[in-house]
């Protein structure tokens, strides 16, 4: 008696092409999937405050910098003092209910836990003054956060990201007068800005290992 | 020493005792240390259950923390502090103390926490540059078991309790005068502490003062008492002297004010080309080798107590030379002989001397008697060298009396029960007093002691109350260098562990009603200049007041008398016999005289001379260990016999380190060691060695036996690793060989032909950095090693990992023996790191990519992508990598965590590490220079080890630049490459040593 019937003759070969290709799908997937483009992209935890960037900088027309006030002297663009908070909310909206834990860390010293959106990994040394001094505006790697309710990770923040812009940092260039502005387009003028230096000393973007990672 | 020198490449070179003995067999790695399996204790120690169960569970939870980061928090400030950027640290002007001296330093402060310590180049004690103790001083602010609450017989107290008890106290002294009460302090440069202690005397008349140190300036006052008439410190003006003879003195490392030395002398060192003026030439005559002596370009051994038999032939012998001491005084000096020593070391020596009147200089260590001291006063007068290459000035405590005789009187009342209360500020008397006045069994008879210090230590614990004392860092103070500088200690953060000042102490004992400290210096500031609030601020800026003219000592008139009466006095030594032999004490390379024993990268860091790292050893002449049977790691007995007054002979158990430069009959012992409860770094490191020490025979002791055990002792070493097998590598050259052939460097250069070991890169835009070291000024104080550590993170390993070759440092400074006579070597340092080779050897064996070359020339390593094969190292021509071997900053304290530095990652088990040129800082630097919208300019990037520096023999710039210090330096004639034949052009340059040899002084 036949144990095995002629048609599983083939089986091998199935299982091998089905593993094969599961293999393939799985590394496929895993490579799109557990990407920081699909994992971090889009990351918009709620705060302790629901700050609006959409108030304050679209609507009501706050400079980047009257917040993040480090952003051109140090690598930290700071998160604002309570402090800073407080210079308009201890009149504008003092009160309110959800600035409950603005007025909390006032009061007790204590800071606002907000929740980190934008994060690099510990071995990579990023340097705001560094690249603003270049020329390199707000929205180019945070995104039109002018619309945004919900702070919300535009960019991967991955290594392959940044090198796509520091082997070919030109076009993403602008005058330091227009850092801050959100809707600034490069138009036939900005042009000469791929030839001529931005910053002094020119603009030298590293792709050597210690230009960041140190 | 030497005999005829061979040309330079074909000098002997060896490493050790062990390499000169058998050649060509480099000593089994570890074979005298713990030898231990690879998995012995220490590294994993688990059951097979164990195991899979844990590895189970590792590889369960390994995929969950993948899928979600962590959540992270901000933490910005509520209140934004005035004058801070998040993230670009700060600097404050402040001072730390050493031994006599104030050293003027800058200190970084990163978001509030100090993170690495400069020298204040303004400050002429520093002149830019520090120890490595000031560079260490961060680890000790940091150290996890410093007291953290004030203890009243052993049980935690809040400050409250305290102060409330002082207050009672403060009640009752001032009801009763004071007294029974007594103050032990340690030497003060503080005006405001000498203010207060003033002030407390004036209101407690009853109250007795005392001053202790184990290391302390005794002899010099008491030498210049003799010679002038009253206390004095010779303060040496060492660019200006063409020719130095130092008598016991290590002025370099271990006296009072080596950090001003090290740049004087390095300056009289330098040579800008071979036509330059001859560099200055130094004599040493010393018991040990000290750094010091190892820089000499004549070094003459002698036992401790035959310095002052030489120090009188060689004033006879100048006599001869027209160098008149007076009558009086030239008839006590005998004979221009002295047996055992060559006639030319006197001779030739006194000729020198007599030849360079006015640009010459004496200098007599703080071990030799104030005779000697006296004497050296007398000749450098006679020489006209006083105001020239030395000016004496009056110490700023000028009263203060000997603390040897200080303590025994101390503890004579404390015995006699007259004591009531006694109040100890600083110090650690029951450690480190004299061991036949017997401190600490007076101190039980004492009913109320107060001690404060920062680690609960040997007297802290034996003490009523221990009180924790406040860091340099974390306190205010004012100390007033050697010289007469005045500068204010400003603290950087607040005290972590609630310590106090002295200055608080004794304001808390009724001495002032202001518990400020801040205030409390403010007050004496203003009787320094600091008048009004813009003073008072520009003074914490700039961080150097007022120097006081007046310090400066003149009308000084010899007493010829008297030093020839206290030179008569002189003992006459003993001929050294191998049953009485003589122990020189001997101030720590690294722990002073102790109180830095919990610095965990002081232990760590090899002894300058003797590479051992985690231990101290007893330093014996190979000639006289060879005599005794004795070998290195061997535990041995040092017996003191016939101390007087004492019934039973005084013994310490040490290992034995046979020492080449060691006097023969002669046991140099390093104090500060064996410390018992200093803390987890310093317990069972050393061997106690102040059981030996009497107030008789503080400095050395004669009528020792030696006894072997029979037992060996492990030590750890870095010596025996990173061997460079005789190859020239620290190249010097006499004066004379330098002036024929100026480019004696170039011994060797890449073969032409081979082609290259990767592809040629483009070097020519700017900036390429490149470093050059200056053989000649590198003293081998290194300074710059401890400098490196603190700015790169680097791990601290413990001492059976040093045993096993796992050293972390990325800079070493090697020192290598030189010569034939093993009882009397030259000494050649080199400080090597990475070479940040064009044609790097480590970049085209890696199999990840993981160190590659930057457009600037930097070798980069990126810790993320190595995976620990090492093959780097391997391919490594000058041993530089370091591989992290485990997590080394595993179990790190909590407090500790605040020493690191922010801009360098934390390297992780299984990486390889090395020296990046200090690549934060060019970063930094570059960023800098971009954001003010200018070019960098020379000066604006310094690496670690080339600021702390003080003898400015590290250039660091671009190359590019034709006028930056370093493209200079490299265009010096006696520049080379280390191993140039092995084409790997590296970046790191060195500059030849010079010797300067006296011709009339051979063999």
């Amino acid at each position: 008696m036949q144990l095995f019937r002629r048609s599983l003759n083939k089986l091998p070969l199935a299982l091998l092409v089905g593993l094969a290709s599961l293999t393939a799908a799985g590394t496929a997937g895993s490579w799109y999937y557990f990407s920081p483009k699909n994992l971090q992209v889009g990351y918009a935890p709620k705060q302790p405050i629901p700050y609006s960037h959409k108030l304050h900088v679209d609507e009501l027309g706050l400079d980047c910098r009257y917040c993040h006030a480090n952003v051109e002297r140090s690598q930290e663009a700071m998160i604002p003092s309570t402090q800073t908070c407080m210079g308009c909310h201890a009149v504008v909206k003092s009160e309110s209910p959800k600035l409950a834990a603005l007025r909390d860390s006032w009061k007790s010293g204590d800071p606002v836990p907000w929740i980190r959106v934008h994060k690099l990994p510990e071995h990579a040394y990023f340097d705001h003054s560094a690249h603003l001094g270049a020329g390199v505006g707000c929205v180019t790697c945070h995104g039109r956060v002018d619309q945004m309710q919900v702070v919300r990770l535009e960019a991967p923040l991955a290594m392959g990201w940044c090198l796509e812009c520091h082997r070919d940092p030109a076009p993403r260039l602008r005058p330091r007068s227009e850092l801050t502005n959100m809707t600034w387009k490069r138009d036939a003028t900005s042009t000469v800005l791929a030839t001529a230096t931005v910053a002094p000393a020119g603009v030298r973007a590293p792709e050597h290992c210690s230009g960041c990672h140190r | 020493m030497t005999s005829e020198r061979a040309p330079s490449g074909q000098r002997v070179f060896w490493r050790s005792l062990e390499t000169k003995e058998h050649p060509g067999q480099p000593r089994e790695l570890g074979s005298d240390v713990v030898k231990q399996s690879i998995d012995g204790p220490g590294l994993l120690r688990l059951r097979r259950r164990q195991f899979l169960s844990l590895s189970g569970a590792i590889s369960a939870l390994a995929g969950i923390s993948c899928i979600r980061r962590p959540v992270e928090k901000i933490m910005p400030y509520s209140e934004m502090p005035e004058d801070v950027t998040v993230g670009v640290p700060s600097h404050y002007a402040s001072v730390l103390t050493r031994r006599g001296e104030a050293i003027g330093v800058v200190v970084q402060s990163s978001e509030g926490r100090p993170t690495k310590v400069e020298g204040n180049a303004d400050h002429p004690a520093s002149g830019g540059g520090t120890d490595l103790q000031a560079q260490a001083a961060l680890l000790d602010l940091y150290d996890s078991e410093r007291a953290r609450t004030p203890t009243l017989k052993g049980t935690a107290k809040a400050g409250g309790d305290l102060d409330a008890a002082l207050a009672e106290l403060a009640g009752q002294l001032a009801g009763s005068g004071g007294a029974g009460l007594h103050i032990l302090s340690e030497p003060s440069l503080s005006p405001t502490f000498l203010r207060l202690r003033t002030a407390l005397a004036a209101k407690l008349p009853q109250a007795v003062f005392r001053t202790y140190a184990p290391l302390n300036d005794a002899n010099e006052r008491a030498g210049a008492r003799l010679a002038f008439g009253r206390p004095l410190l010779a303060q040496p003006r060492w660019a200006a002297a063409e020719v130095i003879v130092a008598l016991d003195s290590d002025f370099l490392m271990t006296e009072t004010g080596s950090v001003e030395a090290a740049r004087g002398f390095a300056s009289g060192r330098h040579m800008a080309s071979a036509s330059a003026r001859a560099p200055n030439r130094l004599y040493v005559v010393e018991p040990a080798l000290s750094v010091t002596g190892a820089n000499a370009d004549h070094r003459l051994s002698l036992p401790a107590q035959s310095i002052a038999s030489y120090a009188r032939a060689l004033a006879a012998a100048l006599a001869a030379h027209g160098i008149s001491l007076g009558s009086a005084l030239g008839a006590a000096l005998g004979r221009a002989e002295l047996a055992g020593v060559p006639t030319a070391w006197i001779e030739a020596v006194a000729q020198d001397l007599a030849a360079h009147r006015g640009a010459s200089l004496l200098i007599a260590g703080s071990r030799q008697p104030a005779a000697v001291h006296a004497l050296v006063h007398a000749l450098n007068a006679a020489l006209g060298n006083l105001g020239k290459t030395v000016a004496p000035v009056s110490p700023l405590d000028a009263e203060q009396p000997d603390p040897f005789a200080d303590i025994a009187a101390l503890v004579r009342d404390m015995a006699a029960g007259s004591v009531q209360t006694l109040v100890i500020l600083g110090g650690n008397p029951v450690l480190d007093a004299p061991a036949d006045v017997q401190f600490k069994e007076a101190l039980a008879r004492v009913p109320l002691s107060i001690c404060l210090s920062g680690h609960r230590h040997e007297t802290g614990e034996l003490c009523t109350w221990h009180v924790p004392q406040a860091h340099a860092l974390e306190s205010w103070a004012d100390q007033v260098s050697r010289a007469g500088t005045y500068s204010v200690q400003q603290p950087l953060i607040a005290p972590l562990f609630k310590g106090r000042t002295d200055a608080l102490m004794l304001a808390a004992l009724g001495a002032d009603t202001e518990r400020d400290p801040h205030l409390l210096v403010k007050t004496t500031a203003a009787s320094f200049g600091a008048v009004d609030e813009p003073s008072w601020q520009r003074l914490l800026q700039r961080g150097v007041g007022t120097s006081e003219a007046t310090r400066s000592a003149t009308g000084l008139s010899l007493q010829e008398a008297a030093i020839a009466a206290a030179i008569r006095a002189l003992p006459e030594p003993a001929p050294p016999r191998n049953d009485a032999l003589e122990v020189v004490f001997l101030a720590d390379n690294k722990l002073v005289d102790g109180r830095h024993a919990n610095n965990a990268w002081l232990q760590e860091l090899p002894d300058p001379i003797t590479r051992i790292t985690w231990d101290n050893a007893a330093l014996i002449a190979p000639s006289t260990a060879q005599a005794l049977g004795v070998a290195s790691g061997d535990l041995i007995r040092l017996t003191l016999q016939g101390a007087s007054g004492s019934p039973q002979p005084r013994s310490i158990e040490i290992v034995a380190w046979v020492q080449p430069g060691q006097a023969q009959g002669s046991i140099g012992l390093p104090l500060g060691w064996g410390r018992k409860r200093a803390g987890k770094h310093a317990l069972g490191a050393g061997f106690d060695v102040y059981p030996l020490r009497t107030s008789q025979a503080p400095h050395f002791a004669l009528g020792v036996k030696l006894t072997r055990l029979g037992v060996r002792y492990p030590l750890s070493q870095t010596q025996e690793h990173d061997l460079m097998e005789g190859r020239p590598l620290a190249l010097d050259a006499t004066l004379e060989s330098y002036r024929a052939q100026p480019r004696f460097g170039q011994t060797s250069s890449p073969d032409p032909a081979a082609s290259p070991l990767w592809k040629t890169r483009d070097y020519s835009q700017g900036p390429q950095w490149g470093m050059a070291i200056d053989l000649n000024r590198c003293v081998g104080c290194n300074a710059c090693v401890i400098a490196c550590q603190a700015e790169n993170n680097i791990p601290v390993v413990g001492k059976e990992q040093i045993a096993r070759g796992r050293t972390m440092a990325w800079l070493r400074i090697d020192r290598y023996y030189v010569g034939e006579d093993a009882d009397q070597p030259e000494v050649a340092f080199q400080p090597v790191s990475c070479q940040h080779c064009e044609q790097a050897p480590c970049e085209n064996v890696c199999p990840v990519n993981g160190t590659s070359h930057s457009p600037e020339g930097l070798n980069d390593i990126a810790y993320n992508r190595c995976i620990g094969t090492r093959y780097c190292m391997n391919n490594c021509p000058y041993k530089v990598r370091r591989f992290n071997f485990l997590n080394y900053n595993l179990d790190i304290p909590e407090t500790q965590k605040l020493v690191y530095n922010p801009d360098v990652t934390l390297r992780f088990r299984g990486v390889v590490e090395k020296c990046t040129y200090c690549v934060q800082r060019i970063e930094r630097s570059k960023i800098a220079a971009q954001r003010e919208g200018r070019a960098l300019k020379d000066g604006d990037v310094r690496s670690a080890c080339q600021q702390a520096c003080p003898a400015e023999a590290i250039h660091f710039g671009d190359l590019l630049d034709e006028r930056s210090a370093v493209a200079q330096a490299r265009r010096v004639d006696r520049e080379y490459a280390l191993l140039a034949e092995v084409g790997t052009h590296p970046r790191t340059r060195f500059l030849g040593k010079i010797r300067n040899p006296n011709p009339e002084l051979k063999g």
